[in-house]
């Protein structure tokens, strides 16, 4: 039935968190396919996969583009799980939305028991930055207290989209590196990680 | 070939069956059309795709269950791959379950009572453990299939995985609700393991009713195998193979047919559209065959716009077909237009047709093949040369003619048209009906209709114009001006027409206005053609050469008829104011009238764009005087010869003599006149000519519009004047000898002495003589006439006075009566001739009478008295010298 994926390139697993509207799959298509989606049409769950070059180095990178809406958290754990790494979104001209970064965050470090997962804070809308609600200073201070970058985008101008994808591929990539060193580590992290699921089984 | 299409993002991801999912991706179809096959997770969705741009695709999922990829299939890119894959899954949705799509819902209870009579293909099973799915909505992410490789969720499957049912179905059970399932099922195993009897029972009828359709199913089976042997179906399954490879052969077959017929219709159809092309290659030639050289050009014109640029071999190698055919044709419509004689419309035609052909064919590879330099100007040559041929041919065709003519010496009808004439008349019917033709024909080539590629060359066209126009003037000239220096004509041109007999010549010579008409006729028609004046000037100029040859030739016959007068001179003296006259001059101006109307008609009038020929100071006039002169000066040759006409037989003097008569004359004789007689008129008519007739033809001249020939006339009357001279001089001589030689005789007639004594009373019969002599010539002269008289008897009277002086002087002595005598005798004669005597005369007269010695007063006396009445005597006599104008 489904072929699995060419074993050739690498392949970065990305997911797209943060609340509803706030722009997750604005910048997901801005990224794949260059276009601006005007029309707000919630999310459930988008898949994305497309060759990309990183460093002069070809990898895939799949983009789970998940809902931000509260009737799908429930499956959020499902999502998370498979994610290598993510891009917490938030709109700088919502509050809120600023808010439950905080939630999302918990919920990521929840399931993937790691502090160190590759994470971008990411303030998108800065095209509306006559309308910021979210001040900026506010955002670093919330970046470096989770020690994650900070990167504002606009989705509209395309300003710093393929940044915050390379970034995380990059973070990912050195995570990876690092892990395959460290096989020990890796084994070790394994059996924590199964024994944790089986702990919430 | 466009790139494979490729899909890399799916909104959803995951759904029941009908999720709406728009797919994006590359290359997913250049248009709504090319997109041509869309299967998620291997069921067909193209029915519901809607194509929005090459990168997305909105389609709604059909009933496939699990994981699968998206599979665009695009016209122009073929079967493509994804790099996504979507989740299909069926949720089972309860009356309290809302749902976005409709999914054929479970019957919530059975509504049939017995047993079940059919299973629903979509039958979803009850769960087995006897809870409620409903609201189960956790999911395991991720791939069951991942985790149990060839297992299945499906109780009803073989390979039935438990743990996959479990974690798909009861995901979210408690623990003790799954194990209140447990028992569930195994107190349902346990009620189906115990109750078979009761369920037999209970279901007795049915269990019967299957029981006897096995029997049935195994009779009809034992039958079948009766007669079909072991394995019936083997056969059903032969035939059916037979039956499908049999339709598919005939399908094949049919299928084959038609699509032969359909290549054999297109075939047709391609043949029949481009007919045209095919047949081209012989339409052409027919067409060129039969003339229509228009269609020739048409057809190929609309053959190269069609299929000039072609690709296809088939048409290329026609073309060539056609390209060579035209080649051909090319070919012998060059030596057409070459080809004399023919119409210059025709020319014309044939010269267009070539020149568009050319221009077609000009960038081809064939067109190489024959460059035509320039139709049109080949077409001019063509007819150039041909004119100049037939030219040559004409004059060569008539001077043979001639020759044998005149070498044959037979006479022939002189109405008949002579060679030279009947050449003419050809050779400007020629020049009028093919020189028009190829001025025309360089007319439209310069004017661009007939022109090429080429440019045309003007000098060297009004060359040959004026090269066949010389050429006619020459051939002309040699035949006409026959009296002009033929030698060096020759030597300019070449050509030669031996002049022949004289009579030939002759003969032509009436025919020259002839010929000059037949040359205008031919000018006439050039001048309306326009051609350049260089051209016409040299036709002008053969033209005023014939006019003045024409104008010599009818002088020259006049002069012959002048020539001939003297028969024509019939003495009647018809001249009213000039007594003596004869009607010849009236003759020669009747003559001279003819002439010049002659001369009018035919040659001196000009006509369309000719010269006067008698501009003054002009050879024309030169000749007019010339041949004036030559005429008049043939006159005087005439009026010369009618004087000295003596006939001899005739001739008797009409002086009277002394010593023999009788004193006849002329007149009583009937008509004929005597010489006297003639050479008096003939002195008249001199006289007549000098003092009036000659200066009256000048105003004859004047009168038919030609110049007044002064000097001609002058010089004529000069000549005229000297032959009266000559003539008067004959006759007073022919009068003076025998009169004067009478005196002496008569004097001394009878042994007469002037010693002797005479007897006074009369005259002596010498002097008596003398005055009858004077008076018959003054007689014989006023009949013919009295203009004559003084220059006529003047010197006669000075002869006698001479004599009669010379004779007195010779006499030594005169008696007394004798003195008397003498005196009276030359007083008498001196007396009565004092009228028509001269100074010499008069003094030959005192001479006379001082010879005599001087008379005694009483002799005067008797002189005079005598000299009254002699005078008496001879009043009669003298009378007649006594009018001073008679």
């Amino acid at each position: 039935m489904s072929k699995k994926p060419a074993a050739g390139p690498a392949l970065h697993k990305v997911i797209m968190v943060g609340s509803g509207g706030v722009g997750k799959s604005a910048l997901t298509l801005q990224f794949m396919y260059d276009e601006f989606v005007e029309d707000y049409e919630p999310t459930k769950a988008d898949s994305y996969r497309k060759k990309v070059v990183l460093d002069g180095e070809e990898v895939q990178i799949d983009i789970l583009d998940t809902a931000g809406q509260e009737d799908y958290a429930a499956i959020r754990d499902n999502y998370f799980r498979s994610g290598e790494g993510f891009l917490c979104v938030f709109s700088i001209t919502d509050d809120e939305s600023f808010q439950s970064t905080m939630e999302f965050r918990e919920q990521i470090l929840r399931v993937k028991n790691d502090e160190s997962i590759p994470f971008l804070l990411v303030g998108n809308k800065c095209d509306l930055n006559e309308k910021r609600k979210v001040p900026l200073s506010e955002c670093q201070g919330r970046a470096q207290q989770w020690q994650v970058p900070y990167v504002e985008t606009s989705a509209k101008t395309r300003e710093n989209v393929d940044k915050v994808f390379f970034d995380l591929m990059r973070e990912i990539r050195s995570r990876k590196t690092e892990d395959s060193k460290t096989t020990s580590g890796r084994a070790k992290d394994k059996c924590k990680r199964r024994k944790i699921k089986c702990t919430i089984l | 070939m466009a790139p494979q299409p490729v899909v890399t993002g799916l909104s959803p991801k995951e759904g029941p069956p009908g999720t709406r999912v728009t797919i994006r991706g590359e290359f997913l179809g250049a248009r709504a059309q090319d997109l041509v096959g869309l299967t998620i997770c291997g069921t067909d969705c193209l029915l519901s795709a809607e194509w929005k741009s090459p990168n997305k695709i909105i389609a709604r999922t059909g009933p496939g269950k699990g994981k699968g990829n998206i599979i665009v299939t695009t016209a122009s890119g073929g079967i493509g791959t994804s790099t996504v894959q979507f989740l299909a899954y069926h949720e089972t949705i309860g009356p309290l379950k809302e749902c976005a799509v409709w999914i054929e819902e479970n019957p919530s209870q059975n509504l049939s009572w017995g047993r079940r009579t059919h299973t629903s293909t979509v039958y979803t099973q009850e769960d087995p453990l006897g809870l409620s799915i409903e609201g189960n909505e956790q999911k395991i992410p991720g791939d069951l299939r991942d985790l149990f490789p060839d297992c299945s969720g499906d109780l009803s499957q073989p390979n039935f995985s438990p743990a996959w049912f479990l974690l798909e179905n009861h995901l979210s059970t408690s623990f003790e609700d799954l194990r209140a399932g447990l028992s569930y099922l195994k107190r349902k195993v346990e009620y189906q393991k115990e109750g078979q009897l009761s369920f037999l029972k209970s279901n007795a009828g049915s269990v019967i009713d299957q029981l006897d359709t096995l029997m049935t199913i195994k009779e009809k089976l034992e039958e079948d195998l009766k007669v079909a042997g072991p394995e019936p179906l083997k056969k059903v399954e032969d035939s059916i193979q037979k039956s499908i490879t049999e339709s598919r052969n005939i399908f094949n077959d049919v299928l084959e047919r038609k699509e032969k017929a359909d290549s054999t219709r297109a075939a047709l159809f391609a043949l029949s559209r481009h007919k045209f092309l095919f047949c081209l290659s012989n339409s052409v030639d027919r067409s060129a065959a039969a003339g229509d050289y228009d269609v020739v050009v048409n057809d190929y014109s609309r053959a190269k716009n069609l299929f000039g640029k072609t690709d296809i071999p088939i048409f290329k190698k026609v073309m060539e077909e056609v390209d060579n055919r035209v080649l051909n044709i090319r070919k012998q419509l060059f030596e057409k237009v070459t080809k004399m004689p023919q119409s210059v419309e025709q020319q014309k035609k044939l010269v267009k047709a070539l020149i568009s052909l050319e221009s077609q064919q000009i960038a081809t590879s064939v067109g190489e093949k024959l460059r035509l330099t320039d139709p049109a100007w080949s077409a001019i040559d063509a007819r150039a040369k041909y004119l100049e041929s037939t030219f040559k041919q004409t004059f060569d065709q008539y001077t043979t003619k001639d020759g044998n003519q005149d070498k044959s010496k037979t006479r022939y009808d002189p109405n008949l048209q002579p060679n030279r004439a009947a050449f003419c008349e050809e050779i400007c019917e020629i020049a009028a009906s093919q020189l028009p033709d190829l001025w025309r024909l360089g007319q439209s080539y310069f004017t661009g209709e007939l022109r090429g590629v080429n440019d045309p060359k003007p000098g060297d066209f009004k060359r040959i114009v004026l090269t066949s126009i010389d050429k006619f003037c020459t051939y002309l000239r040699v035949a006409i001006l026959i009296l002009s220096d033929q030698r060096a004509l020759r030597q300019t041109t070449g050509l030669s027409w031996a002049v022949g007999s004289n009579s030939l010549a002759q003969q032509f010579m009436v025919w020259i206005p002839q010929c000059l008409r037949y040359i205008r006729i031919a000018y006439a028609t050039l001048i309306h053609l326009d051609l350049p004046s260089e051209a016409l000037d040299i036709i002008q100029k053969l033209i005023d050469e014939v006019r003045l040859f024409s104008f010599n030739i009818i002088f020259k016959r006049a002069i012959d008829k002048v020539k001939k007068m003297t028969e024509k001179e019939n003495w009647i003296m018809g001249v009213e104011d000039f007594p003596g006259a004869t009607l010849l001059p009236s003759a020669l101006e009747e003559i001279i009238v003819e002439t010049l109307e002659e001369g009018q008609n035919a040659c001196m009038n000009p006509e369309i764009r000719e010269g006067n020929l008698l501009e003054p100071q002009s050879e024309g006039q030169r000749e007019v005087s010339q041949r004036l002169q030559d005429m008049l000066h043939a006159f005087c040759g005439v009026i010369e010869k009618l004087a000295q006409t003596q006939d001899d037989e005739n001739h008797t003097p009409i002086v009277s003599q002394l010593l023999g008569f009788p004193n006849t004359s002329g007149l009583e004789r009937g008509s004929s006149m005597s010489w006297e007689q003639r050479i008096l008129c003939c002195l008249a008519n001199c006289s007549y000519c000098h003092k009036i007739f000659f200066t009256h033809i000048g105003t004859v001249f004047v009168k038919y519009g030609y110049p007044l020939p002064k000097l001609a006339i002058e010089t004529s009357r000069i000549t005229i004047n000297q032959l009266f001279m000559n003539l008067l001089e004959e006759y007073v001589e022919h009068k003076n000898d025998p009169l004067v030689g009478t005196v002496e005789p008569s004097m001394y007639l009878g042994n007469f002495t002037w010693e002797s004594n005479v007897q006074l009373g009369k005259l002596r019969p010498y002097a008596q003589e003398c005055i009858d002599n004077l008076v018959g010539v003054y007689s014989e002269i006023y009949t013919i006439s009295p203009a004559l008289l003084r220059p006529v008897l003047e010197p006669i009277v000075q002869t006698v006075a001479e004599e009669l002086a010379r004779l007195m002087s010779c006499v030594q002595n005169f008696s007394f009566t004798g003195g008397i005598q003498g005196n009276l005798d030359i007083k008498m004669i001196r007396d009565s001739m004092r009228l028509y005597s001269n100074e010499t005369a008069k003094n030959f007269f005192c001479e006379a009478i001082e010879a005599i010695p001087q008379l005694t007063a009483e002799q005067s006396k008797k002189v005079d008295e005598l000299l009254e009445q002699v005078k008496e005597d001879m009043k009669l006599q003298t009378l007649c010298f006594k009018i001073q104008n008679p």
